[in-house]
């Protein structure tokens, strides 16, 4: 109770600081939803020849894409941790986290949000809905339900691996080059897992579980009956992921050296 | 009962080295090379409540290593830390919001947004009520003169006018027990002179412990009866403040210009008689002598180095705090 109350505390204070400086939000929003278009020109050209890739169609491949956006763009709003290493270890801002009485990775979420960054929700129902109706897909009573389940154990997946790299900070702090590695990673989860080979499958579903952000959660509502299990593993997966890197958080915080003046 | 009980303490940070060449990198891949720093050396320290301690040190002391264990912000490699009855990083959300930090060198404060909204979010995030918030902050707000800041951001106020926000935002939660490292660094006399009243105002009202570091010993002067002296990480020093100086020297100090460069072992030489330590002013040949004597002594050792070397200018003082401290930092504590 006390956390949301909490957070929507620092969502109206950030929400208050946005506006005031309202020519930054249009041009932020501007160039949002730019970018958007953006990547979906590049979907359509990039599959507008293929017709079928290893027996998924254009459209399915788009509704993935489309599908993946959600729970990415809740990720990107809520756990901007990517300097983590930068700003809270070398900068020695940790310090201040750790003095309030507020969960030391909870503070950094509220801290860092970026609701903005939420409109990837609507461009990717955009194009749920655009691919949906060309494959004539329905939409069932329970469909909105086991979506939110699906997005929430996607955006779980990637929070936890993020965190789980930004915890490696409390024990070195070298600098690496390990995060937008990530994110170039992640991007493979948008795309049908078997088209890659054995290996690559592996690891995007059980080291490094991409493909649970995107194809897997997707396939259920493309009617893929044969990737229903892995499908239903998404809200499993997010929890585990994020227990995980909860754990090795707390783990890490007793490793802090703050930093020396 | 003790808000600060300390035991055995002990910070320990670890530094790797790298070994040169490819062959030493390759072989760092499998066994580093580590050094050990003893930042905190086993301390133990108790603190009773109400008591106003000064924590002093030179850089590197160790002075901000200990106040980041205090403050559950580091975890000890070694000892025991009680504070206010529990143990700082073990219990760490329950514990802070028993205490109040401020970092000198370091902003609490948000960097973007007016100091009153700072404030605002601050008293939800330590369940302040409105009557509390009400009465106390108000006074807070008045004695450091902070009102007509509030609206202002943080990044838009002098360095005087943050601080004295950073202390005000330390207080939201009228915690019993504050931790102050460097609140003065950089600050104007003014401004040093309102904290420091403002300290004492709260210390005596709420009987507010303080455990505060810094380098300008007026502020230990003004506020502090006690206080503990760290070097290399080992308390060297703990008690009165007038204690130290009384143990110290009651000595004499005497600045010589010389008109030529002089060097130590002449003037320890032509002065071997005498209870006297020489060390290099801060001007061009000049020399300090500390005696520890009568005023006959001093005024021999005087006419004893005037034989010897041509003088331009001699100037005698009583010893300062600051030069009791300086020389206990450099030779260690004998007399006390
Ligand atoms: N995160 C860290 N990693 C490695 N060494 C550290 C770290 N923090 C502090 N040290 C070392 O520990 C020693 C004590 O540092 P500390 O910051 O406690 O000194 P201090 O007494 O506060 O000095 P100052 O007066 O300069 O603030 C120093 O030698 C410092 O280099
Ligand atoms: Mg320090």
């Amino acid at each position: 109770m006390y956390y949301f109350s909490i957070f929507f505390q620092y969502a109206a204070q950030y929400l208050k600081t946005r506006m005031s400086y309202r020519e930054d939000l249009v041009v932020e929003l501007i160039s949002d939803l730019l970018f958007q278009a953006v990547n979906l020109i590049f979907i359509l050209v990039v599959f507008g020849h293929t017709t079928l890739l290893n027996g998924w169609n254009r459209e399915e491949i788009i509704f993935i894409y489309g599908f993946f956006l959600v729970p990415y763009a809740i990720f990107s709003s809520f756990f901007n941790i990517w300097d983590f290493n930068e700003r809270y270890i070398v900068k020695g801002e940790m310090d201040r986290i750790l003095t309030r009485p507020i969960h030391s990775l909870f503070q950094i979420i509220i801290e860092r949000m970026e609701l903005e960054s939420m409109f990837g929700v609507v461009t990717g129902l955009v194009i749920m809905f655009y691919a949906g109706s060309q494959l004539g897909l329905t939409l069932h009573w329970y469909d909105p339900f086991v979506f939110l389940l699906m997005v929430i154990g996607g955006a779980f997946i990637y929070a936890g691996i993020f965190i789980c790299l930004a915890a490696i900070s409390f024990w070195s702090d070298s600098k690496t080059d390990i995060m937008p590695m990530m994110y170039n990673i992640g991007n493979y989860g948008r795309y049908p897992v078997d088209i890659y080979n054995q290996v690559i499958r592996f690891v995007l579903t059980w080291i490094l579980p991409f493909a649970f952000v995107g194809v897997y959660p997707a396939a259920f509502f493309l009617g893929r009956t044969e990737w229903y299990g892995y499908a239903f593993l998404t809200p499993v997966m997010g929890v585990v992921f994020l227990t995980i890197a909860y754990f090795m958080w707390n783990a890490g915080v007793k490793k802090y050296r703050g930093a020396g003046n | 009962m003790n808000v600060i009980e300390v035991e055995g303490l002990r910070k320990e940070f670890k530094s790797y080295s790298s070994r040169s060449g490819l062959k030493g990198a390759f072989r760092d891949l499998f066994t580093r090379n580590y050094k050990t720093l003893r930042a905190v050396d086993d301390i133990s320290l108790h603190v009773k409540q109400g008591e106003m301690v000064g924590y002093i040190g030179e850089n590197g002391a160790g002075k901000s290593t200990t106040i980041k264990m205090l403050t559950g912000i580091l975890t000890p490699t070694a000892g025991n830390v009680t504070v206010n009855g529990m143990n700082p990083h073990k219990e760490r959300e329950k514990f802070v919001r028993t205490i109040g930090v401020v970092f000198g060198q370091r902003s609490q404060l948000w960097w973007d947004i007016a100091v009153q909204e700072s404030f605002r979010l601050l008293k939800k995030v330590y369940k302040v009520s409105d009557e509390e918030y009400e009465t106390h902050m108000k006074e807070v707000i008045r004695t450091l003169e902070i009102e007509p800041l509030l609206d202002k951001p943080v990044r838009k106020l002098s360095l005087g006018q943050r601080m004295r926000c950073e202390l005000a935002a330390a207080l939201i939660h009228n915690p019993p027990l504050l931790f102050l490292d460097e609140p003065t660094i950089g600050l104007d006399v003014l401004v040093k002179m309102k904290i420091r009243g403002f300290l004492k105002e709260i210390n005596r009202k709420y009987k507010t412990t303080i455990l505060l570091t810094t380098h300008d010993l007026a502020d230990i002067e003004a506020l502090c009866d006690r206080v503990v002296l760290l070097d290399e990480g080992k308390i060297i020093y703990d008690g009165r403040l007038d204690e130290l100086q009384k143990n110290w020297v009651e000595g004499k100090q005497v600045h010589f210009e010389f008109q030529h460069p002089v060097d130590k072992p002449a003037l320890e030489e032509i002065s071997r008689e005498y209870p006297v330590i020489w060390r290099q002013g801060e001007r061009v040949n000049q020399w300090v002598a500390t005696i520890d004597g009568e005023d006959d002594t001093v005024s021999k050792l005087m006419s004893v180095v005037m034989l010897h070397h041509a003088i331009s200018d001699v100037k005698l003082n009583k010893v300062s705090t600051e030069e009791i401290i300086r020389n206990i930092y450099e030779e260690g504590i004998k007399h006390g």
